[in-house]
């Protein structure tokens, strides 16, 4: 392991985020290390000394690593709420709707028909889309919404 | 820690945004810490790893945007840019400043620039 993967595995005890989240800091970290190290090889500096002057320069890496974990934690957990509170409470209006006033479940024909359903559908759809950083999460949201939404509609004994 | 370190970190963000909508292109991590020291003479020069929760949070809160730049196997750099909405919450923080400075400077009698 070379200096700046110790200088990088110090910052990545500090978190613990998605696989996918934490490699793309990491790299990113490791990119601004490279390029200073680079650039101080570049002003004269021995292979030790431009690392010293990186090192120094970037910063303590355990706060770094405490302020990165901070920064993204909070908003997984948004995201973890959106991800599961959200098809919920849309596949819930849908039950709704589903439901005339007299209380005769409206067949799927005529709820497919209806603004009202697609509408909600399309926020259940657009709000991880435009949220996630991931387009396959909001599709995995999607597709939960979408099995909720047949199983209140498709079980009128569930109804309250 | 000084009252500049403390203006400095308080500042951090609107400075970004400003920086990222002046230019008007998209910048890496290591290129927005060497243009705010080289625009500042050296005044912002902080931590520079302490930049990317900044710009983290920011991306977050949808004022910036990033891309990641270059195949894979080579090197790999991921580049920010203001959004429209980086651009709103600018303009908001430039008022913020302007009412803040102006309030301070009346305080301490100090008389606005000419």
């Amino acid at each position: 392991m070379n200096e700046i993967d110790q200088l990088v595995a110090r910052i990545a005890a500090q978190m613990d985020l998605y696989a996918e989240t934490e490699h793309q800091v990491l790299a990113e970290m490791r990119d601004h290390l490279e390029e200073a190290i680079a650039e101080a090889r570049a002003e004269g500096l021995d292979e030790a000394g431009a690392l010293a002057r990186a090192a120094v320069r970037f910063g303590l890496e355990e706060e770094i690593g405490r302020e990165l974990q901070a920064t993204h934690a909070g908003w997984g957990t948004a995201d973890a709420v959106v991800a599961t509170a959200l098809p919920v409470v849309c596949a819930l209006i849908l039950r709704w709707l589903a439901f005339a006033p007299g209380g005769t479940a409206m067949g799927w024909p005529l709820l497919l028909s209806r603004p009202a359903f697609w509408i909600v559908a399309l926020v259940a759809l657009l709000i991880p889309l435009l949220k996630f950083e991931r387009w396959r999460y909001a599709l995995v949201t999607w597709v939960l919404f979408w099995g909720l939404t047949v199983l209140f509609v498709s079980l009128p004994a569930l109804r309250w | 820690m000084t009252i500049q370190e403390q203006m400095r970190k308080g500042t951090t963000t609107v400075i970004i945004l400003n920086l990222l909508a002046e230019v008007d292109r998209p910048m890496y991590g290591y290129e927005i810490i060497q243009e705010l020291e080289a625009r500042s003479e050296g005044y912002f020069r902080f931590k520079e790893g302490l930049i990317y929760p900044r710009l983290h949070e920011m991306e977050r809160r949808g004022w910036l945007g990033s891309e990641w730049q270059g195949a894979e196997g080579s090197r790999r750099r991921k580049f920010y840019t203001i959004t429209d909405a980086g651009r709103r919450r600018l303009e908001r923080e430039l008022q913020g400043w302007q009412a803040f400075a102006g309030t301070v400077n009346q305080m301490l009698g100090i008389e606005p620039a000419s």
